[in-house]
């Protein structure tokens, strides 16, 4: 029973995440088609500004991951502007830029920091008691934030004005900026509120689990694998891989040992995306 | 006219075998005149990350992006040495296998993925590279798991200048195949795949075959990139075949240029060398490696091979312009 809990819970909670991070990632991928490869290592250095704003500065907890989303949300601008706005089209110059990025945010992080693994401490001490069963406040918190979080950003995309203008340029991208939609000033808010959902995705992990300076390159493949899976310009589709992939990712370690339990999502990706190419929810491409 | 530009034609050919003729040779005699071992091996990987790079390129021209390409090298790197060390079988029979073994399994994977163009292969090559991975790291006793698979057996008793020559005609011999392959009627065939897919089937070129084709040639010769590579080393590891790994393939090539024959050879001499240049800055030595992937984002989009063909051209208006001159005299 202790365990089916905990299960359900690590389950909530990656799925949270990966769909954190896969969001940001697909608003750039649907609407511009853009592969954001840096978005892993802007993950990343979100939950490390978290951590550094914590242990080294004494920052309050919550106010150290605003802090870290708003700063990433500003790179998000930043990145779009200077890095992918140049060069919408050039897919090999995109992937350049993207490594490159990648590569500047992981050995800065490496040089600062070191390579030891790190932890962001704990919101909240103490269990939740029902019966037998116990869960940490810190888990149930995380997943709260998670949930709201997604909640908020799905209320963004289908109801406010900007969320609508995504949706047009992800459908028609000449035809939004026709109808007289700034495409540029969609794609880098678009890109300022995935880069800062992905490092408050990295500073609710780095307290999860743990903070390395190659989380990023794991997490942007989750990415790829959300956002593939659910299909091409569909965003409600996501929230169902991204459950699946959680799912996944939580239960294979309790039935299967260590390695071949991260080899089985990655099997079962292949498989599915062998007898539907389009993936889930994806328009005829 | 048309003798004259024929003329010009041959002399920018000639003038290219010329280069490549001299570059050959300073390959042949630099371990003559280098005392430095630690320099060779370097030179070593590089061949080797040439003919990985040259492959990757093999497969870009048929209008796929493979996003697993280094796990197709770590294939062909474990076959090899999990065969030479399991089965005891000798290495001189175990690369060319391990090869065709790769090969075999990127042809099974390009006739599965056949239904699957641009974006969606590029995404599902990536998703089986990282599977690949996984299944290496899961292998147990027999593939070392996470560790590292170590005591693969070595080759001309690990004489750095025996493997360095080696190595540099398994690199002549794959590029000469590879340029051979590019510039024949398949190749042609595959270009034209890449740039429209319907007007290439109207004109009767079958699609599926000729990707499928691409992806066999790139596997085999990624393959015996990863053999070589892993019995020159002795120890191999998973992280090397990760996705990261293929993205710096790809930047390989296009640092070079895409667009050109060459462009992965200079492309990986310059992304290997220029950063073991500066390795004293330990940990800030990645950076060197991002600096060049800015510059040549920012100042250079056709690569190496694209900015030699700017100053071709540019020369040879100037000199034009200087002809009209003195005509107009």
């Amino acid at each position: 029973m202790e365990q089916v809990v905990a299960t359900i819970f690590n389950v909530l909670i990656l799925s949270s995440m990966y769909i954190l991070v896969a969001l940001g990632f697909a608003f750039l991928f649907n609407m511009l088609g853009i592969l954001n490869l840096a978005h892993g290592a802007v993950y990343m250095v979100g939950g490390y500004i978290g951590f550094a704003l914590i242990n080294s500065a004494g920052v309050n907890p919550w106010v150290a991951i605003l802090i870290a989303t708003l700063i990433m949300a500003g790179f998000g601008v930043v990145l779009e502007r200077f890095c992918f706005r140049p060069f919408t089209g050039d897919f090999n110059r995109i992937v350049m830029v993207g490594v490159g990025i990648n590569v500047v945010l992981q050995t800065a992080v490496n040089a600062l920091l070191g390579t030891r693994m790190q932890a962001l401490p704990s919101f909240f001490d103490g269990y939740l008691r029902f019966g037998v069963v116990s869960v940490s406040y810190q888990r149930i918190t995380i997943f709260l934030i998670g949930a709201a979080l997604l909640v908020l950003v799905s209320w963004f995309v289908r109801r406010t004005k900007h969320g609508q203008q995504m949706q047009a340029i992800s459908q028609d991208i000449e035809g939004a900026a026709l109808s007289g939609i700034n495409v540029h000033r969609v794609s880098a808010l678009a890109c300022a509120i995935g880069s800062g959902m992905a490092a408050l995705a990295g500073c609710l992990m780095g307290s999860y689990l743990m903070l390395s300076p190659y989380m990023g390159d794991l997490m942007l493949i989750k990415a790829l694998v959300l956002v593939i899976l659910a299909g091409i310009g569909s965003i409600g589709g996501i929230f169902v891989t991204g459950l699946i992939l959680g799912g996944l990712d939580a239960v294979a370690p309790v039935i299967f040992d260590g390695a071949v339990a991260d080899a089985i999502p990655y099997i079962v990706v292949v498989v599915v995306l062998l007898l539907r190419p389009r993936g889930f929810f994806g328009r005829e491409a | 006219m048309n003798a004259l530009s024929r003329f010009a034609a041959d002399k920018t050919r000639s003038a290219g075998y010329g280069i490549l003729v001299v570059a050959v040779i300073l390959l042949g005699v630099i371990p003559l005149l280098m005392e430095s071992l630690y320099s060779l091996h370097i030179l070593v990987m590089v061949f080797f990350y040439v003919i990985a790079a040259l492959s990757l390129r093999a497969i870009v021209i048929s209008g796929q992006f493979p996003l697993g390409h280094a796990a197709f090298m770590g294939v062909g790197a474990y076959a090899s040495g999990m065969a030479a060390k399991w089965l005891h079988l000798p290495p001189e029979l175990t690369i060319p296998g391990a090869a065709v073994f790769t090969m075999i399994i990127g042809v099974m994977v390009a006739v599965s993925f056949s239904r699957l163009r641009a974006l969606y292969y590029a995404m599902g090559s990536l998703f089986l590279g990282v599977a690949i991975i996984q299944i290496l790291n899961a292998g147990g006793t027999w593939t070392g798991g996470y560790s590292g698979f170590s005591g693969i057996t070595p080759m001309f008793g690990n004489s750095k200048v025996s493997w360095y020559y080696a190595a540099l005609g398994l690199m002549i011999l794959s590029a000469a195949a590879l340029y051979r392959f590019e510039f024949s009627r398949i190749g042609t065939n595959m270009k034209a795949i890449s740039q429209s897919h319907l007007v290439a089937e109207s004109v009767g070129i079958n699609e599926a075959k000729y990707r499928i084709l691409a992806v066999a040639i790139g596997s085999f010769f990624v393959g015996l990139a990863g053999a070589g590579y892993a019995h020159y080393m002795g120890t191999i590891a998973t992280s090397s075949y990760n996705f990261m790994a293929t993205m710096w393939l790809f930047m390989y090539v296009l640092v070079g240029g895409v667009n050109n024959f060459f462009g992965p050879i200079v492309g990986s001499f310059i992304l290997i060398l220029i950063p073991e240049y500066f390795r004293s800055l330990k940990t800030y030595s990645p950076f060197i490696s991002a600096g060049i992937l800015f510059l040549f984002v920012y100042l250079m989009p056709g690569g190496f091979a694209g900015l030699i063909q700017a100053a071709v051209a540019r020369v040879k208006s100037w000199r034009r312009e200087r002809a009209r001159d003195v005509a107009a005299d």
